[in-house]
């Protein structure tokens, strides 16, 4: 009897599905427009806490939202929540909330929601994840009220607020993730933000459609389909002729042939990612500050980033970007300058012809090819190098872990924050994780005191002095702060990517 | 009886093999590295304790034998358990596995197709011109790189002419490209193949008898030389396919396939223990039944073969 | 054309003079296979620097523009032509290498395999299984994980897992060879073991050895570009053939020219090494043990 009616119910619930469908789809049948955007990489689960990849940020930027906006100007601005305050001597921080936010499912978001999320992501389920460790200065979210919470800090964090606007603090809704379990929320996941997840194929793609009861406006495109197209020449074929509309992560060699194509725009947006070597500077020639300073004056990066990379990077003096929070206009790195560059090697006695190793992760095309430049000019200072390449796994857990590096080795760091905290810490700090040579009191000093003020003033100088001592001491080879490169259709308008890689799909339309 | 022993041996056998490459897999994927801080190496301010947290949370504190002993157990009962970082590994090979399937059977069709007619036609004409042209070009497809044939024809059919997709899985025409690559690969060696066996045929007693009794040409060619050469081809078919689904792999990669191939590289490479222990085993485990049947099929058919 | 595949013993000068193709495959396979040597062994003479003079200004240039640079450069300048002489060298050092080596070991394994039976041969014929079972480039790209990269690793790893099929091949025809009179008599003269097995046995198991030798280095050429083509392989500064096919990958919209040519100097080496080999089988093998 049970069996029959919950047939029968399912039925009705089917037909009146279909109905809707229809009608749905009746008016809409004319403009149903499809966005088709093809990425390079497969986030491979969409949870928020779950993963820390650029990928996961251009497509769960459109599904989510968080306490804190930060858009393509990098400016902080109100999201879910409606403004904040510091309390207590900024030991407690007061979000009011935004009425009338609800989730795909239907669900409220209120400050329940908000106090889940962080208690998930601090709790058992955020630790099998790597976005945990970033908000661990959070101690526990209190509800004040339906629409206030209180978040109060274990300690000093001032790049919480910058970090409360990215991936791990993405707004959750609790009854849909107890309803479904963790698994199905990995794959068809819940979020408050303009486009709902329709259908998520692992290495295939994922499909978004509008999500019409969303609170700031209506997104111009009823669908937005997202390919997984992890080869570089198969993703630019289908964007010249025409299979997407929009194709990121394009890679320089193939800069020129978008160029010539009427049909195709290029954006070019300085990213958050920058390149640099780094020297081994407790071991062989490169522990001698003299040797780091004549290697630097040796490589002529302005070259590297006109020839190699077709002008789309911007050379840089220390381990940021222009955009970066502590980057000191003032500071400019050391001139190429071969000649200065085998006198300094004379001075510290270095050999014509010796040998030095440089190491690298084995799947980056584009810095294969950088390294082989930079040998090629520390060959001309009479410095013999030899690329020695690893498995990017094995170039992360091992190699630079673990201080196997030869003299100079390669490291790129997305900084999505935007401020020299996130970088200059892992790079300079004792006994950071892949940090296996620099050990410097004053770095030390300079980048825990930074971390106990939310002055930004107090911070910006601490940080502009970190980047200052760290291009005295020659520590790192800093190259260049690379593009993110989009091929977009000229059929597309309003396409305005966020320099965090976060492409945004709302005000989108196609012509 | 001795049959039933010679089939019960067999299948044991396949069974110590198929354990023997589940634990090497298990084993060797566990000295490539700590998934822990392959999770983590994009994130800022990891410290030992979070990677101990994540390691407790992916069960890698348990001794070996326990997690080998998990990753049996999902295998007999088919859950297959869970990837370390995407959630179930059954949904993953639901769709990894098809497509592999798909894009083997397509490449073994167009080889099929080609390679037969071919073949036959070189054997009956064997030493003419007709057959040296076929056996060159065969040796040619036997000295291309596949991935480098692949590329080629995305050169010419996507970029310089294009007439079809690059890449992707959704249409019909996404499957040419590769398919065509793999055909013409495998209709190398099956052209060479067919030619050889029905030479064979056609040298054997009873060809000749039939031959010798009037029996028109077609109808020794096709009824009785053959029908016989099938078998041996057939044979070889089924191992070629049980080799094919392993050996796609750079394949998917230059076409952007989702098969097993590209879910075992992306395994490797995030250290997902648990996902790339199954993807092999699978491909182990279909290629170790091919083997058996064949094993079997020969053995119940030729008595002789079941004593070595 | 029934006579010689029912006495493959008839005079084997007449099956050549009578065979043209087999003339064409002996002078065009042997052609191709010394002109590539050639080449190979004189590249520091030919092509001096070994092609690895980075030029910027002269990066991507188009092939047959100038006499300088035949077949173009490549994006770091340097001349496509010197590097695919260069590359040849890693190309033949592991293809060669490899399938001496595994040759090697699988002919000594399989000789005693086969002769003593026991332990040892259901030893080799399990590890075969288990060998079989496993997908050469998942598990290359596994234990190139552990190991890390390099040519030595890779010829290593191609020998570790193709020796047995050479055991199994040389342990078939130990069994069929013991059974014989010539070898049956030498027992009974009680000759030693180890005198039976390498002059008595081995001479007569070698002509299909030679031929699946040839076919090996052929195959491990291709073998190795794609595991080249992974990031498997050789350094970046060292140039091959697999790791030119990858460099070029990026720039197949604008450069075709990088991708081309070093796949063409593949398929014609692995050619004109098939086409040996064919000839080979027709001679030393006409009853296709080896196919």
């Amino acid at each position: 009897m049970t069996i029959r009616q919950t047939f029968l119910a399912k039925a009705a619930l089917r037909s009146a599905l279909l109905v809707s469908c229809l009608a749905m789809a009746a008016p809409a049948f004319a403009q149903n427009t499809t966005l088709n955007v093809a990425q390079q990489q497969d986030p491979q689960n969409l949870d928020p806490i779950d993963t820390f990849r650029l990928s996961w940020g251009s497509i769960g930027s459109n599904i989510f939202e968080s306490l804190v906006f930060r858009g393509e100007d990098l400016e902080l601005r109100p999201g879910l929540a409606t403004g904040w305050e510091f309390l207590d001597d900024e030991t407690r921080i007061r979000f009011t909330l935004r009425e009338g936010v609800v989730f795909h499912d239907g669900e409220p978001f209120n400050a329940e929601a908000v106090k889940y999320t962080f208690d998930r992501l601090l709790g058992a389920e955020g630790s099998k994840g790597p976005q945990r460790s970033n908000y661990t200065s959070i101690r526990e979210v209190v509800v004040v009220d339906e629409y206030t919470v209180d978040f109060l800090m274990q300690r000093p964090d001032p790049v919480l607020i910058t970090k409360l606007a990215g991936y791990g603090a993405m707004i959750v809704p609790p009854k849909y993730i107890q309803d479904v379990g963790e698994d199905a929320f990995d794959m068809k996941p819940v979020g408050t933000g303009p486009f709902q997840v329709v259908e998520y194929t692992p290495t295939v793609g994922v499909k978004l459609a509008k999500f019409d009861n969303y609170w700031n406006g209506e997104a111009e495109v009823d669908e937005v389909n997202i390919r997984f197209i992890p080869e570089d020449a198969t993703r630019i074929a289908e964007l010249l002729s025409g299979g997407v509309d929009i194709s990121m992560n394009i890679p320089t060699p193939s800069v020129e042939t978008i160029k010539q194509n009427p049909n195709v725009d290029l954006v070019a947006v300085d990213g958050p990612t920058v390149v640099l070597t780094r020297f081994n500077t407790a071991h062989g020639i490169t522990a001698d500050p003299r040797v780091r300073k004549a290697i630097t004056m040796a490589v002529d990066r302005n070259t590297i980033v006109q020839a190699l990379l077709g002008g789309l990077a911007s050379p840089i003096s220390s381990a940021q970007g222009v955009k970066s929070f502590g980057n000191d206009p003032e500071l400019e790195g050391y001139p190429y300058d071969p000649e200065a560059a085998k006198a300094l090697l004379a001075e510290a006695g270095v050999a014509t012809g010796t040998e030095i190793t440089l190491d690298m992760p084995s799947n980056d095309d584009t810095f294969r090819e950088v390294a082989q430049v930079i040998a090629a000019y520390l060959e001309q200072v009479g410095l013999k190098v030899n690329i020695r390449t690893h498995e990017q796994g094995v170039y992360f857990n091992d190699i630079i872990e673990n201080g196997k590096t030869g003299e100079i080795y390669y490291y790129g760091w997305g900084g999505w924050t935007f401020d020299f905290d996130n970088t200059a810490y892992i790079l300079y700090h004792t006994g950071e994780r892949f940090n296996p040579y620099v050990s410097d009191a004053k770095l030390d000093e300079l980048l825990d005191a930074q971390r106990q003020t939310y002055d930004r003033d107090v911070r910006e100088v601490a940080l502009q002095e970190v980047a200052r001592y760290a291009h005295e001491q020659a520590l790192d080879l800093p190259l260049y702060n690379t593009s993110t490169i989009y091929g977009v259709s000229t059929r597309v308008e309003g396409f305005d990517p966020a320099p965090d890689d976060r492409a945004r799909y709302m005000n989108v339309t196609l012509k | 009886m001795p049959v039933f022993r010679f089939i019960l041996q067999r299948v044991f056998q396949a069974v110590l093999v198929t354990l023997a490459v589940t634990l090497f897999v298990a084993f060797a994927v566990r000295l490539t590295g700590d998934p822990a801080v392959m999770l983590t190496a994009e994130s800022s301010s990891v410290t030992e304790e979070d990677l101990v947290r994540i390691r407790d949370a992916l069960g890698l504190n348990q001794p070996f034998y326990a997690q080998y002993f998990d990753f049996i157990k999902s295998l007999v009962t088919f859950d297959l358990g869970n990837s370390f970082f995407r959630g179930s590994i059954r949904d993953l090979i639901g769709i990894a596995l098809p497509s592999t399937l798909l894009l083997a059977v397509a490449s073994m069709g167009i080889s099929i197709l080609i390679s037969i007619p071919l073949g036959i036609h070189a054997a009956l004409h064997k030493g003419g011109f007709s057959d040296q042209i076929i056996r060159v070009l065969s040796l040619v497809g036997l000295s291309f790189p596949n991935f480098w044939l692949g590329i080629m024809f995305v050169l010419l059919l996507s970029i310089a002419f294009p007439i079809l997709p690059a890449s992707g899985f959704e249409t019909w025409r996404a499957l040419i490209l590769p398919a065509l690559t793999i055909g013409i690969i495998l209709t190398a060696t099956n052209v060479r193949l067919v030619r050889t066996q029905m030479l064979e045929t056609l040298s054997q007693q009873y060809v000749m008898v039939a031959r010798a009794k009037g029996l028109s040409e077609r109808s020794v060619i096709y009824k009785h030389a053959l029908r016989n050469a099938a078998i041996a081809i057939v044979t070889f078919l089924g191992l070629q396919f049980g080799n094919l689904i392993g050996g796609l792999v750079v394949i998917e990669l230059v076409f952007n396939w989702p098969g097993m191939g590209t879910l075992s590289i992306e395994a490797i490479a995030q250290r997902d223990y648990p996902l790339l222990q199954v993807t092999v085993s699978i491909l182990a485990i279909m290629i170790v039944a091919v083997n058996l049947a064949v094993d079997l099929v020969y053995g119940l058919i030729d008595p002789r073969i079941r004593v070595a | 054309m029934t006579d010689t595949l029912q006495n493959p013993r008839l005079s084997r000068f007449t099956r050549f003079r009578q065979s043209r193709f087999a003339k064409f495959e002996f002078i065009a396979g042997s052609a191709l296979t010394s002109m590539l040597a050639l080449l190979v062994l004189f590249a520091d003479i030919l092509f001096p620097g070994g092609g690895t003079a980075v030029n910027l200004l002269e990066r991507l240039s188009e092939p047959f523009q100038s006499g300088a640079h035949l077949l173009g450069t490549d994006p770091l300048g340097r001349d496509i032509l010197a590097r695919i002489v260069h590359g040849g060298r890693i190309s033949l050092t592991v293809g060669l290498l490899s399938a001496l080596g595994s040759v090697t070991l699988g002919t000594v394994i399989g000789l005693y395999a086969g002769y003593y039976r026991g332990f040892l041969d259901s030893f080799v014929m399990r590890f075969a299984d288990v060998q079989l079972a496993l997908p050469f480039i998942l598990l290359a790209i596994t234990v190139i994980a552990i190991v890390g990269p390099g040519i030595d690793r890779i010829i290593i790893l191609m020998i570790v897992s193709q020796w047995v099929q050479y055991a199994r091949l040389v342990r078939g025809s130990v069994l069929s060879l013991r059974q014989r009179e010539f070898v049956q008599a030498a027992v009974s003269y009680g000759l030693p073991n180890r005198k039976i097995i390498f002059r008595h046995i081995l001479p007569n198991a070698m002509g299909p050895l030679i031929i699946l030798l040839t076919l090996n280095v052929a195959n491990n050429i291709l073998l190795e570009s794609s595991l080249t083509f992974l990031g498997l392989g050789a350094d970046p500064q060292t140039p091959s053939w697999g790791g030119m096919l990858s460099e070029g990958r990026s720039y197949i919209q604008t450069a075709w020219w990088i991708t081309v040519f070093p796949g063409i100097a593949i398929m014609l080496t692995v050619l004109g090494l098939n086409l040996l080999g064919d000839w080979l089988r027709d001679e030393l093998d006409p009853l296709g043990k080896t196919r």
